[in-house]
């Protein structure tokens, strides 16, 4: 047994399996790192992940062409949190109620599409999708190790890491980016410069629900090939925990998304081999490490000072 | 010249409350009509008719209809009693589950005891039950700032793996293949209405909200509570033990989304299985809201949401639309009723332009 686990291949998978399932939190989270920046915090990402989710199956589905199914599937996620950003940057509503409503209300919306895309399939006979194909990168790949499981990969995948590090230099290089923060902190200061505020907080909303609806895209076309009413199992919920974890830093955010995906795959792998022990111990793992996270992640100096309070400029 | 003015009305009336709800309401009926209309070839009046004849139609119905508004009671008031204090528990599910364990393992080991005793041991077993898991998340924001909505989430999870444990282990029925435990003896029933399935239960719950209503707003642990809600720096300065109520606050409502899994399952199932809730405990947010976190509203809405959920059902079989619009509606109604509760805190006034 204990040879199964320390063999080469065994790790390579491991490692190769980390990086995957990785990137769907790593997109919710750095989604929701750009809405925190904005002040808005939104706790709809699960709903926007599973609405990503649905819409990207649904979209290949009909449309047989993985390319619409990613199309779809952002432009479901950056719908679902244009009401958001409607609802607590116009209307103001309370940004916590409204975040768990956009949860309930796309869970309704993602369970009724399927059920009337699918009705009178047996549970056993649902329809799947031909996922993404690994890309790996020329020369690059050849690389022991590292060419297996970092330049082996999905073309999603490349794109999510690459997304890190525009993230991080739109937000620390770039004008927009430091209004951007300063919304976040003091948007009083930001407003008496002229700066359309609830501009950027629209826009920042919805890029991270477009980043949402990819990681649930992710979760479609890349990893399961089938959708499933519970496919997201709570990984919109750890995406925030990440976002507290990484202290709102775009790279501390991939670091902790990788911790989450090695738990990820470890469980699933070592089910796969059958290790005689109660699974539903591997399955919590990550779902303890996330209340971990919380117990240790007390707020940090890295949060937006004005996370999840509205701005209005006749209020203080 | 006449201009119209957009301002914020000084005050809010009960009135203005109600016509905000019911404003909601009936957009979210005109939405679900949309839905059908486009989604499937039922007539929408036939789907209407067929939704309330099942919730309301005749005797059998209306007593079903308070049967599956019991759990929805329990879960909503646990919501109120937290959210009032603005301590976000989205736990109920889990403590729901936790209260249901309770007494699944309280039936299984005492269930030869007479029913006068086992049933208030059900009860006060599932109460401790729910109060305990919610207690943990409770505990984690006092003393560690852990943020208790991402916390209570990751517990509705572990619950699920924990009776899965035990349902493929030590509980499962050793007669069947299925994830459930043995059913359990008739000495565990809460005692029902003869001839209905309407049990004890949603008496019970009837009275949970008296009691939830006398404790928020006649006692001072009450009014400590609210206050924390209201403004939680002024409540610390008015020397009040923030840490303390905050767990307080979520060990009352784990009780009560606890007491509601215990009553479904000796009212309900008599057995334990792992989907004995589709979700009552989400769906409480969504009574708590509607019932603007007043305690007797939450009956009120909680039996609106039970009408729905109950005939449901019935307008599937008539008319083929899937019940799985139910859920939709559910989020709708709460979005609306977000979006109009805040519109209604304005008003248009007509002006006279000076020029």
């Amino acid at each position: 047994m204990l040879d199964d686990i320390l063999k080469y291949t065994f790790l390579i998978s491991l490692l190769t399996g980390m990086v995957r399932m990785a990137v769907p939190i790593l997109l919710a989270a750095e989604g929701e790192l750009i809405a925190e920046r904005s002040g808005v915090l939104n706790l709809g990402v699960e709903g926007t992940m599973l609405i990503g989710a649905i819409a990207s199956f649904l979209g290949t589905y009909y449309t047989k062409s993985l390319l619409m199914g990613v199309l779809w599937g952002i432009l479901a996620g950056g719908l679902l949190s244009a009401v958001m950003a409607f609802v607590v940057t116009t209307l103001k509503a309370d940004q916590i109620i409204t975040g768990l409503t956009i949860n309930i209300f796309s869970a309704g919306i993602a369970l009724y599409m399927f059920r009337t895309a699918f009705t009178g399939v047996a549970t056993q006979n649902l329809p799947t999708v031909t996922t993404f194909s690994k890309a790996p990168i020329p020369l690059l790949s050849k690389i022991p190790v590292l060419g297996t499981f970092v330049f082996s990969q999905h073309v999603l995948t490349y794109v999510a890491i690459l997304l890190v590090f525009l993230i991080y230099l739109f937000l620390y290089h770039t004008k927009y980016g430091l209004i951007l923060r300063s919304i976040g902190d003091n948007p009083r200061a930001v407003d008496m410069k002229g700066v359309n505020i609830s501009l950027y907080k629209y826009s920042a909303v919805i890029f991270g629900g477009m980043m949402a609806g990819l990681g649930g895209t992710f979760l479609t076309l890349v990893i399961a090939g089938i959708y499933s009413p519970g496919i997201v199992a709570g990984r919109g919920w750890i995406a925030l925990s990440l976002v507290i974890l990484g202290n709102w830093n775009p790279f501390t955010i991939l670091v902790s998304a990788l911790l989450f995906g090695f738990l990820d795959t470890f469980q699933l792998q070592i089910q796969a081999i059958g290790i005689n022990f109660p699974y539903q111990i591997l399955v919590a793992l990550p779902y303890l490490l996330t209340i971990i996270v919380l117990v240790i992640g007390r707020r940090k100096s890295g949060a937006p000072l004005l996370a999840g309070r509205p701005y209005s400029r006749e209020e203080s | 010249m006449h201009k119209y003015k957009i301002e914020r009305r000084p005050y809010v009336s009960g009135w203005t409350e109600l016509l905000a709800i019911f404003s909601a309401l009936v957009t979210s009926l005109i939405v679900c009509a949309i839905i059908i209309k486009t989604t499937s070839d039922a007539y929408v009046t036939t789907a209407f008719i067929s939704l309330f004849k099942g919730a309301f139609g005749n005797k059998k119905a209306i007593m079903d209809t308070l049967v599956q508004a019991t759990p929805l009671i329990f879960t909503g008031l646990a919501t109120v009693v937290a959210f009032r204090g603005r301590i976000w528990n989205i736990g109920g599910e889990g403590q729901f589950y936790a209260g249901a364990m309770m007494a699944a393992w309280i039936s299984m080991n005492l269930g030869s005891l007479p029913q006068v005793i086992l049933v208030p041991t059900i009860i006060i077993g599932s109460m401790i039950g729910g109060a305990t898991w919610a207690a943990i998340a409770g505990y984690l924001k006092a003393q560690f700032g852990s943020n208790e909505i991402i916390v209570t989430v990751m517990m509705n999870y572990l619950i699920l793996f924990l009776l899965s444990y035990l349902l493929l282990g030590p509980w499962q029925a050793p007669d069947s293949q299925y994830l459930q435990t043995i059913l359990f003896s008739k000495n565990t029933y809460l005692p029902a209405i003869s001839g209905s399935h309407l049990d004890a239960g949603f008496f019970l719950g009837l009275i949970a909200a008296v009691l939830i209503y006398v404790l928020l707003w006649r006692t001072s642990l009450g009014y400590e509570i609210r206050s924390i809600g209201v403004n939680p720096v002024a409540a610390q300065y008015k020397g009040l033990d923030i840490k303390k109520t905050i767990i307080i606050i979520m060990i009352i409502s784990g009780a009560l989304a606890g007491l509601g899994g215990g009553a479904i399952l000796s009212g309900v199932h008599h057995r334990l299985r792992l989907d004995i809730s589709p979700g009552y405990g989400f769906t409480g947010i969504l009574v708590a809201m509607m019932a603007r976190l007043n305690p007797f509203g939450v009956i009120l809405a909680a039996i609106f949401l039970g009408a729905i959920d109950n005939g449901s059902t019935f307008m599937q079989i008539e008319t083929n639309v899937p019940v799985a619009l139910i859920d939709t509606y559910q989020g709708i109604v709460l979005l609306l009723l977000i979006i109009s509760f805040i519109l209604v805190q304005y008003r248009v006034r007509r002006t006279e332009d000076a020029g």
